[in-house]
């Protein structure tokens, strides 16, 4: 699923949250509500960071394997910028190892402030968040990353959660993300207007979308509920950019109209279903 | 080559057609007609219903059969789109080898009520839109039932009129189009205007905007508007407050009424307002790259109205039925006695 999230209950075993806060007591509390959900559903999971009585105490008992606190040292390189790849790598060896060890899966939840306090790092970041989020749209590895608004400010949070298929409230007026509809090089939802267009910027550089053979630049706008003009021309600039024409697949009522009263021959609307 | 009136003439030859009673509609029309017929120039008719069939059966058989029909009520919706859907045409024509394109055309009735001043920026407009093909066309007007207030617009917006007997005479108000279009038009407030707005916001976020609408739209006895209805003027309402806030002067302000069949926006700031007065019914020159905001309104609304008074310029945007005064006209003549 993708979209606003209010409550991490309806996640499932591949779902990727960004849940930015404003006081760590209710980022906790929504861990302790997203691992619980994975003990039931017969997942692994994780906390990563400091062992928190508040989190490990507030759990319901565990089977042997089935929960552990792990530190974020020991999970991400600590002081340096995050090595995609390499941390994609790790964390499907765990969740092939979970699967190995007769769960259905591995779930993990992590405040992952202290990875993003430079802008080298949050830059690193978002762009592992994007190649993870590959990873998690076919593999049953789910995640919560938690930021802080407090610390990070609303823009960098911004910057993390639009790369996130959910996140909650307001932490990022659009997201861009691995797409589950075959064919498409990423899914993008939310609104993208004039306020976005910086963030759509990097977080179009950041995904590195990749046209398919056919020269076409397919995006899953299912759940682009609304896209201005100047976004409309943006998106369409970017895969220009990359030597290809943009398909946006919807059927939103407003990329359609668009593209139709613009007679924009470098975009197709196809209808999603 | 341009034959008939307009043989001689470089460009767009717009005429207004006057005329009382069906005799002196047929007069004008019958020889338009068959005159492009013989030329062999396309000729187009985008007349209601009524005066197409009228039309059809005063002309011979063989001038009809070649004489396009077009249905006006779908041409007419509204003034960008019309000027959208004609330049196409005439582009068409014209890379087609025509020497000249006849037109003749009539707005439907309901458009000379509150929504004239959009069709009298359009009468004016396309004198300049149209200019660069090689068009004679004419604008039929009744004189027995069009308001004088619109009489007065027609007379300033087209260069000439035609008359039974192949006359054409110049208008003499006429006014040249950046004039006309720039001139100061009192606003004639929608009568939900007259009430207690809704929704009042100051420099108000787009998203929130956007938000507000779609739950005000959510009437207890079904939504206002439909889908799309909701997705063009949430499009529009974007785009007017974004040009507001780029463009304008702060504060910008934001009104909002909802009534049975439309919700009225309206969008003020301490502005001069665009500077082109062509401004919404034709892409601004330097667009895509900017200046198709207030046009995209012009295509998705249906009425935009730009006023300038008070140190102000107000955009106000009308989505569903934006025929108050018809509709109000039509309950009061229905509630009195016979």
């Amino acid at each position: 699923m993708s979209g606003v999230v209010d409550d991490v209950r309806r996640l499932g075993r591949f779902d990727h949250v960004c849940w930015a806060f404003d006081d760590a007591d209710t980022f906790r509390a929504q861990a302790v509500t997203f691992l619980a959900q994975g003990l039931a559903d017969g997942q692994r999971v994780w906390f990563v960071g400091d062992p928190d009585p508040r989190v490990v105490d507030a759990l319901p008992a565990a089977s042997e394997g089935a929960f552990e606190v792990v530190t974020t040292s020991s999970t991400y390189s600590s002081g340096v910028e995050v090595d995609a790849d390499s941390q994609v790598r790790t964390y499907a060896r765990s969740t092939e190892q979970a699967l190995a060890d007769g769960f259905t899966g591995l779930r993990v939840a992590t405040d992952a402030t202290p990875l993003v306090r430079t802008r080298g790092q949050l830059e690193a970041f978002t762009r592992y968040e994007h190649q993870v989020d590959r990873y998690m749209a076919g593999s049953p590895f789910s995640a919560m990353c938690g930021y802080d608004r407090g610390v990070l400010g609303g823009d960098a949070v911004a910057e993390l959660a639009c790369m996130h298929p959910n996140a909650n409230d307001d932490a990022t007026p659009f997201r861009l993300h691995a797409a589950t509809l075959p064919g498409c090089a990423a899914a993008i939802g939310g609104e993208l207007d004039i306020l976005t267009e910086d963030l759509l910027v990097k977080a179009l550089r950041r995904a590195d979308l990749r046209p398919d053979p056919q020269g076409e630049l397919v995006l899953d706008a299912t759940a682009l509920t609304f896209l201005d003009h100047n976004r409309l021309l943006q998106l369409v600039g970017h895969a220009e950019g990359l030597g290809a024409r943009l398909v946006l697949r919807t059927d939103q009522p407003i990329p359609r109209r668009l593209v139709q009263l613009m007679d924009l021959p470098a975009v197709r609307i196809e209808a999603a279903r | 080559m341009r034959t008939g009136a307009a043989a001689g003439h470089t460009g767009y030859f717009h005429e207004a057609l006057y005329y009382a009673d069906e005799e002196e509609l047929l007069a004008v029309v019958v020889p338009f007609l068959r005159g492009g017929v013989a030329e062999g120039e396309p000729t187009v008719l985008a007349f209601g219903d009524e005066h197409a069939t009228l039309v059809r059966s005063a002309l011979p058989a063989a001038d009809a059969g070649r004489v396009l029909f077009h249905p006006g009520g779908d041409m007419y919706a509204r003034p960008a789109s019309a000027i959208r859907s004609y330049r196409k045409m005439l582009a068409e024509y014209t890379a087609a080898g025509a020497g000249q394109i006849r037109i003749i055309g009539e707005l439907p009735p309901i458009a000379l009520g509150a929504t004239w001043d959009w069709w009298a920026r359009y009468e004016s407009a396309i004198n300049t839109a149209y200019d660069e093909f090689p068009l004679w066309s004419m604008c039929a007007y009744d004189t027995t039932t069009t308001p004088p207030a619109v009489l007065e617009d027609v007379a300033r917006t087209h260069p000439r009129s035609a008359a039974p007997g192949e006359l054409h005479l110049p208008s003499t108000p006429y006014l040249e189009p950046p004039v006309f279009l720039s001139r100061q038009r009192p606003g004639d407030p929608d009568p939900l205007q007259l009430t207690e707005p809704i929704l009042s916001q100051v420099d108000p976020d787009p998203a929130a905007v956007r938000a507000a609408l779609t739950n005000l739209n959510r009437a207890p006895a079904g939504p206002v508007l439909d889908e799309v209805g909701l997705a063009d003027l949430l499009m529009a309402a974007t785009e007017v407050l974004v040009n507001a806030q780029l463009h304008g002067v702060s504060p910008v302000r934001l009104h909002c009424w909802v009534g049975e069949d439309r919700i009225v926006v309206v969008v003020t700031d301490q502005g001069k307002g665009p500077t082109d007065p062509f401004a919404g019914l034709q892409p601004a020159a330097h667009a895509p790259v900017g200046g198709l905001g207030l046009w995209l309104a012009h295509q998705t609304c249906d009425h935009v109205a730009l006023y300038r008074d008070d140190g102000q310029f107000t955009v106000r945007l009308i989505s569903g039925n934006p025929h108050h005064r018809v509709a109000e006209q039509n309950r009061i003549s229905a509630a009195e006695p016979a």
